[in-house]
């Protein structure tokens, strides 16, 4: 029974999944393929990011349903009002611990301490727990798109990787960025494997196997890594080659609805995020992955937006200036968010829109300019297939336990993955 | 089991020398005095907040009871130490330590660092296993390739770690998602693939058309060493067959003929006196050394020969500037001694056997013609001149047969019955009807208008056949008065085909202008012949065939012709005449020409046999070349099955290449066997064998520097391929080159002697630009500064132009400094730099010519080493401002080592705009934020390092005043009470007062970068040996190297026993 619900696979991922595996063999989970109704379409589950926080005085939500009231930077989303939540006072401690910037940003989605020094280690992010849980399902586990590029160097003690990825594999290993639309297109869409690919992956599994016992014990585990990677490609050439084999629910579409991006990446910011939103609805509307995040920028960018004319400075300058040009950005990123909700809520699925089987997350790492995390900004959108009732604001600024890791127990919990645990919170935030 | 080197016992005992003169700690003394001074004082001062229940800032400092457990966590006290040292704790409000309390604590933690240093000194270390970062997968690959691929364009950006390098391996994480991406990679690179004869090789590009014309390319380039490139004109129909008749002709493939004679004629006198060999003239004028020998002997030749007269006449009479007409001369004779054909005829039934045919202008008798105009109104005048053909007049007497004037559907009017009106001598008619004339001789004939008008003038003309037997004559009719020429003139050819049809012409007729006369079968024809002969064995009209592709004719199933015998019979030297001799082999190799020809053919013969009876004819043209092509096809279709394993063979080397060390007979039966199983999938030998290649880019031993774990537990040397690789990592972020390889291979590496030298050589070699690129950058935060954009477009218009050249300047400092073992000192207090002349102008200096070029003198115009970088400043600068802050932070992080507390949160923000600020400097608005107390403590530490780069606009350039119009002011006073003013001024107080700490700092980054992590407290000893040794050696660049490449953490690596102790310390 056991070694039915935990394929092989999953045994070889990185030290994040196996940390969470006691929590997962406990409960049972939905999409488990023996307990799901095979006629309800699963839960999506997104994150949009964009770093450096928001206009001090803009950002702010008053009431519920219909009658809420949006500050500027979310008006953008009042036609999505009554499927809206949006937080207020949850923090990371740890992220309170390190520097500005580059330590808020690395453990966002997991509330893990980060090493400094010349040291790489997080935690697993939970869209990855998700994706590694459900992945094997999809022909992509996840998608971890981006549209601008990983900082290189190190701020203050602390590697840029962090401010850079929102997404963990493991606690050492950040999901890497697609940033090419084409690219991300031809990952859920493109027959990428050709005759004879298998024996070849087989070839180099072999040979890294054999080395395996020849290196040094924290060397084997990065072969580890690269063992467990060549594996989960070999897989996806497998479920590529199998076909047709849901039963009862079938996606809202069955080929890609738009053509093929151009290489490269587009010279104007706003086709390229908008590229981007398109694919990561198409892969929830073909159901080609369930999982996807998506970082409009870093922590810590140099973004700069000359299709708004604000082009005189980058966008970590700009979140300083804190004036009407942010809030512009702030509201194109927003738009964005706006932009993919609307087509999921245009998209029927069953008996509900696919905005309604999704939860749709934006978050930031730090609330404005002024670096301050301990009340991070986050707006949630959605109905998780009917898991989810009410809306309004959810305010804990002034009350106890004001983990953010709680509403990612709670969106864990959306997903089927029942956890006692996530970072450093062991209760779901009760209001969801 | 590894043998421990003499080397590795060499250092040890090296290291124990110096341990002599450094104490080693005495770790029962540090008990003590843990327990009875150190101990009680934290108890005293820290215990309450740094408790288990409290850890304030994360530190439980209760748990430290004895010296060992200090021990297991030294890393804790080098922040302890650090946090005292700054004065940061305890903080204010809190209790403090009188000022002999404090320094008894300081000094306990310092000698306990210091002998915990000690006593772990040359670890290697935590490396993880390191991936290939994406500039030296890049690197590797191009080195591997020999081609320019940029494979991972697409990666995920690398990120840093360690001391803050993209080379650390804990930054290097694997995943599906990227792992997908090495292998797309590694199939576009198998596609770059070219499969040879013997083996395989890499391209630029990736279809079999663009590789084939990279090999047309380089043929014609070696062709093009030889001859004079000439355009070639516009085509030329002959029939059906189009052919440009400037290739015909032989225009393009011609000796520069004009240079040899130019280049002879200059140094004619420094020849004939033996000062100059041929060969040293060939080199210096940069000519064929073969061909300048023979044309040297064969214009000195005394012998006569009426074909070399002319010419050798010239050369002697010739000054220096002789040589064009020298060489009109041998252009003009050509023309009556060779003749080009349609290349696409070649090997047809009636067709030529080459491209360029030689022939000989001689003939027994020549046909005289010319047409009079019907209504000219006047008598024409004809001028029969009869030379001796440049051999003497011996036998030249010819006969005229019967001259006259001939009409259609008249009777013909032989001149001799009109002897009085064309004013010919009656006495020339002693034979009747025809004339008998001794050359030289002219003969002036006048056709009365009344006679001639509309009539057309014929003789023939032949020696005479007894007496002219041997004569040689030559017939040159004009229209105006003319005297016999005394040489030889030149002939010219012209070539007819007729009925030509889209395959073949089953008739070519030659016909010559000036035509020399000889009888069949004489001596004088064969003397005539030998001449031409050796006349066209040193100048042939054309001595390749260029264009190889005969793409102008209507139809050829040629698709590649090569004709150049004579370059390499007469230009070509030894080595050139193999690889000209291989690129052929490569091109129908490549191509598969042999197999595209007998397609086209059978296509051509079943159109043919499709038409019937119509075109048997043509049929039967092309008939010929069935048989021979077929059976080219099928050697060929052999030979690339023949070619099959020695592609294996050389796929199984190019495995060792990849994995950096020599591949095991069982890895490279293994990747046979994957070929088989491809093979066995119905793969064709080609794709199977890039599927087995591509397998090769993504496999362990490449996409990782993997380093087997010493058996014995503890630290030990790697393998001399791994020791081979972490130096070709080390200074050029790509495999090790032959020669490392071969040193590798012959253990010569374990010599320190031996290593230095490989060092010292590859730092000699272009490549160490990677050290300057991938290190230097880095370490001063502009790695790929070329890319980033953060400038206001609105103050700084040209910035985006101009940073790719900022860019260039450091790695080119760098890159220089290395090269030539700089000293360390220049890396400030340098008085040159490298720019171009955008970047000379940009410096306010005056180009020194074009191009990247050496900058001397640069301090007038402010600049001289890493403090005026264009990029430095810019980088460490806002997008429409200077940010003092960022640049003074920069200096105390990166160029001095200080580790700075970390800013508060929630600090207040300065504008963005260096004009929108209330009428304040950006000085002084900095300074006015910096004076809060909670950041005045930081800011007067790193601020003043920043105005003095206040003369700098935010884009690197000198100013004295702001974007607002505001004179900027460079003074400052720095922590300490000194004074300095500008970037001299810091420059000084660097070189000065704080040398060995930006020394140390340096050190520290370059060690960090070469063993791919942390720098740890056990490096220490290094540290400071190095210091004392670069103070020793004027700062020389590669002692630094040589001591890094040959210290225990660069050549050794941890066992796992090692490791396993080690995490206990920490």
């Amino acid at each position: 029974m056991r070694s039915h619900r935990f394929s092989r696979r999953t045994f070889f991922r990185g030290a994040g999944v196996t940390m969470a595996l006691p929590w997962l063999e406990s409960v049972p989970v939905w999409g488990d393929d023996t307990r799901l109704p095979a006629s309800e379409p699963p839960v999506r589950l997104a994150v949009l990011f964009s770093g450096n926080g928001f206009h001090t005085d803009e950002w702010w939500a008053k009431g519920a349903g219909r009658e809420m009231e949006l500050g500027k930077v979310l008006a953008p989303l009042s036609e999505f009002r009554e499927k809206m939540y949006f937080f207020n006072g949850l923090y990371n401690e740890e992220a309170l611990k390190g520097n500005i910037h580059s330590s808020q940003t690395g453990n966002l989605l997991s509330g893990a301490p980060l090493a400094a020094g010349g040291e790489i280690r997080s935690g697993t992010s939970f869209d990855q727990i998700v994706a590694q849980r459900y992945g094997q399902s999809t022909k992509v586990p996840s998608l971890v798109l981006a549209c601008e590029r990983a900082n290189p160097g190190i701020h203050k003690n602390y590697s840029m990787l962090y401010s850079s990825h929102i997404s963990w594999s493991s606690p050492t290993s950040p999901s890497p960025l697609e940033l090419y639309p084409a690219l991300a297109f031809d990952r859920l869409f493109g027959d990428g494997a050709e005759r004879g690919d298998k024996s070849v992956l087989d070839a180099v599994l072999t040979e890294a196997n054999r080395f395996r016992g020849q290196v040094s014990s924290s060397d084997r585990r990065t072969l580890d890594e690269y063992l467990a990677s060549v594996r989960e490609v070999e897989q996806r050439i497998d479920r590529a080659g199998k076909k047709g084999e849901l039963q009862g629910w079938r996606p809202a579409i069955g080929k890609p609805s738009m053509k093929r991006p151009a290489d490269g990446i587009p010279q104007d910011l706003g086709e390229h995020m908008r590229l981007m939103c398109d694919i990561a609805v198409l892969a929830f509307q073909t159901d080609s992955t369930r999982v996807c995040t998506l970082k409009l920028n870093n922590d810590h960018s140099y973004l700069r937006f000359p299709h708004l004319q604000v082009d005189d400075v980058g966008h970590h300058e700009l979140s300083h200036r804190n004036n009407a040009d942010f809030l512009k950005v702030n509201q194109f990123f927003l738009g964005q968010f706006a932009y993919i909700a609307r087509k999921l809520e245009a998209t029927r699925e069953g008996g509900r829109t696919l905005l309604e089987n999704s939860m749709l997350l934006y978050c930031s790492s730090m609330r404005s300019g002024r670096h301050d995390a301990k009340n991070l900004p986050a707006v949630l959108l959605g109905r998780a297939g009917g898991k989810l009732h009410g809306s309004g604001v959810v305010d804990y600024s002034a009350k106890p336990n004001r983990q953010m890791c709680r509403l990612y127990l709670s969106l864990l919990g959306k997903c089927g993955l029942a956890m006692k645990q996530f970072g450093d919170a062991t209760e779901p935030l009760l209001e969801l | 089991m590894k043998p421990r080197s003499a080397f590795g016992i060499l250092l040890a005992s090296s290291l124990c020398a110096a341990a002599h003169a450094q104490p080693r700690g005495d770790f029962s003394a540090l008990a003590t005095g843990y327990a009875t001074g150190a101990h009680p004082l934290l108890r005293q001062f820290c215990h309450n907040c740094h408790s288990a229940a409290a850890r304030a800032g994360n530190l439980d400092l209760t748990r430290f009871a004895t010296l060992s457990d200090v021990r297991s966590a030294a890393k804790t006290w080098v922040k302890v130490s650090e946090v005292l040292g700054q004065g940061e704790m305890p903080p204010k409000g809190a209790p403090q330590p009188s000022p002999e309390q404090r320094t008894r604590l300081r000094e306990w933690i310092g000698q306990y660092l210091r002998a915990e240093a000690w006593a772990n000194a040359g670890d290697p270390g935590p490396v993880n296993l390191r991936r290939l970062n994406n500039a030296e997968y890049t690197y590797t690959v191009q080195d591997l390739t020999g081609a320019p691929l940029y494979p991972a364009r697409e990666f995920p950006a690398d990120s840093a770690a360690g001391e803050g390098f993209t080379n650390a391996g804990n930054a290097l994480p694997m995943s599906p998602a990227l792992f997908g991406k090495y292998l797309d990679a590694g199939k576009e690179l198998a596609a770059h693939a070219v499969l040879l004869p013997d083996g395989f090789r890499f391209s630029r590009h990736a279809t079999r058309r663009d590789w084939t014309d990279e090999i047309l390319a380089e043929i014609r380039g070696l062709y093009s060493q030889y001859t004079s490139a000439s355009e070639l004109g516009v085509g030329d129909a002959v029939g059906n067959v189009n052919v440009h008749r400037d290739t015909r002709l032989g225009q393009a493939g011609r000796i520069p003929l004009d240079r040899y004679f130019a280049a002879l004629l200059a140094e004619r006198a420094a020849l004939r006196a033996g000062r100059k060999t041929a060969a040293q003239v060939a080199r210096q004028y940069g000519l064929s050394e073969r061909y300048l020998a023979r044309l040297w002997t064969a214009l000195n030749d005394p012998a006569r020969s009426p074909v070399f007269d002319e010419l050798r006449l010239r050369w002697r009479a010739s000054g220096p500037t002789g040589a064009e007409s020298m060489a009109a001369t041998v252009a003009a004779m050509q023309k009556g001694l060779w003749v080009f054909a349609p290349v696409g005829l070649i090997g047809r039934q009636g067709g030529p056997k080459q491209w360029m045919e030689a022939v000989s202008p001689l003939v027994a008798e020549q046909e005289i013609r010319y047409r009079i105009a019907p209504d000219t109104g006047r008598d024409t005048v004809l001028w029969l001149s009869l030379g001796s053909a440049g051999d003497g007049a011996e036998g030249d007497i010819a006969i005229l047969d019967r001259p006259r004037l001939v009409a259609t559907g008249a009777p013909d009017i032989l001149l001799r019955g009109h002897a009085e009106a064309t004013g010919l001598d009656p006495k020339l008619f002693a034979d009747g009807d025809s004339l008998t004339l001794r050359a030289p001789a002219v003969l002036k004939i006048t056709l009365p208008d009344r006679l001639a008008a509309g009539l057309e003038f014929v003789t023939t003309v032949r020696l005479d056949g007894k007496a002219g037997r041997e004569g040689s004559i030559q017939v040159n009719l004009t229209t105006a008065a003319s005297a016999p020429a005394a040489g030889l003139l030149p002939s010219e050819v012209s070539v007819n085909y007729s009925k030509v049809t889209q395959v073949f012409s089953d008739k070519r007729d030659l016909s010559f202008v000036r035509p020399i006369l000889v009888n069949e079968g004489s001596a004088a024809r064969r003397r005539m012949e030998a001449s031409m002969e050796a006349f066209r064995d040193l100048f042939p009209a054309a001595v390749c065939y260029p264009q190889i592709v005969p793409v102008d004719e209507v139809l050829t199933l040629t698709l590649f012709h090569r004709e150049d015998g004579h370059l390499t019979r007469l230009l070509a030297g030894e080595a050139q005449r193999a690889r000209l001799d291989r690129l052929w082999e490569e091109l129908h190799f490549v191509s598969q020409s042999p197999l595209h020809q007998l397609t086209a053919l059978e296509m051509l013969i079943e159109t043919f046999e499709g038409n019937g009876v119509a075109d048997r004819s043509q049929h039967k043209a092309i008939e010929p070349l069935r048989e021979p092509t077929r059976q080219r096809a099928e050697a060929f279709r052999r030979h690339l099955v023949e070619a099959e394993a020695k592609q294996l063979d050389a796929l199984a080397a190019f495995a060792g290449r990849a994995y950096r060390r020599p591949v095991t007979a069982a890895e490279s039966s293994e990747l046979r066997e994957l070929y088989q199983r491809l093979r066995a999938q119905d793969l064709s030998h080609e794709d199977a064998f890039r599927r087995t290649l591509a397998r090769v880019f993504v496999a362990s031993p490449f996409l990782y520097r993997i380093e087997k774990v010493p058996e014995t537990g503890s630290s030990a040397p790697v393998s001399d391929w791994e020791l081979a690789t972490r130096l070709s990592y080390f200074l050029w972020s790509s495999e090790p080159d032959e020669e490392l390889k071969a040193a590798a291979a012959k253990g010569m590496l374990r010599r320190p002697a031996a290593l230095r030298a490989q060092a010292r050589r590859m730092l000699a070699d272009a490549r160490v630009r990677r050290l300057a690129t991938e290190f230097a950058s880095q370490w001063l935060h502009i790695h790929e500064f070329d890319t980033q954009g953060d400038k206001s477009g609105k103050y700084f218009p040209g910035f985006v132009d101009l940073r790719g050249d900022m860019y260039e300047e450091s790695i080119r400092f760098f890159t220089d400094l290395f090269q030539r073992d700089g000293s360390l000192i220049d890396l400030l207090d340098a008085r040159h730099t490298f720019l171009n002349e955008r970047m000379a102008a940009f410096y306010g200096l005056k180009p020194n010519g074009a191009g990247w070029r050496r900058y001397d003198g640069v301090r007038a115009a402010g600049r001289g080493g890493i403090l005026g970088f264009a990029a430095t400043l810019a980088k460490q600068s806002g997008a429409s401002r200077t940010s003092p802050i960022l640049r003074g932070n920069w200096v105390s992080e990166v160029l001095l080592g200080e580790k700075l507390p970390r800013p508060p949160k929630e600090v207040p923000q300065l504008p963005a705009d260096e004009t929108a600020t209330e009428g304040l400097t950006m000085r002084e608005l900095v300074t006015r934020h910096t004076s809060e107390p909670m950041c005045a403590a930081c800011h007067q530490k790193i601020d003043p390092f920043g105005y003095a780069l206040e003369g700098f606009d935010a884009i690197g350039r000198r100013r004295t005043h702001d974007l607002a119009g505001r004179p900027v002011d460079t003074r400052t006073t720095l922590p300490d009470g000194r004074e300095i003013d500008g970037i001299d001024g810091l420059r000084q107080y660097l070189l000065k007062t704080r040398f060995d700490e930006f020394l140390r700092q340096f050190c520290r980054k370059l060690l960090g970068y070469a063993a791919g992590r942390e720098v740890q407290l056990s490096d220490e000893p290094l540290l400071a040996e190095m210091k004392t040794s670069l103070a020793r050696n004027h700062y020389r660049s590669s002692v630094l190297i040589d001591m890094i490449v040959e210290s225990r953490q660069f050549r050794e690596i941890r066992g796992d026993e090692a490791s396993r102790q080690a995490a206990q310390r920490r």
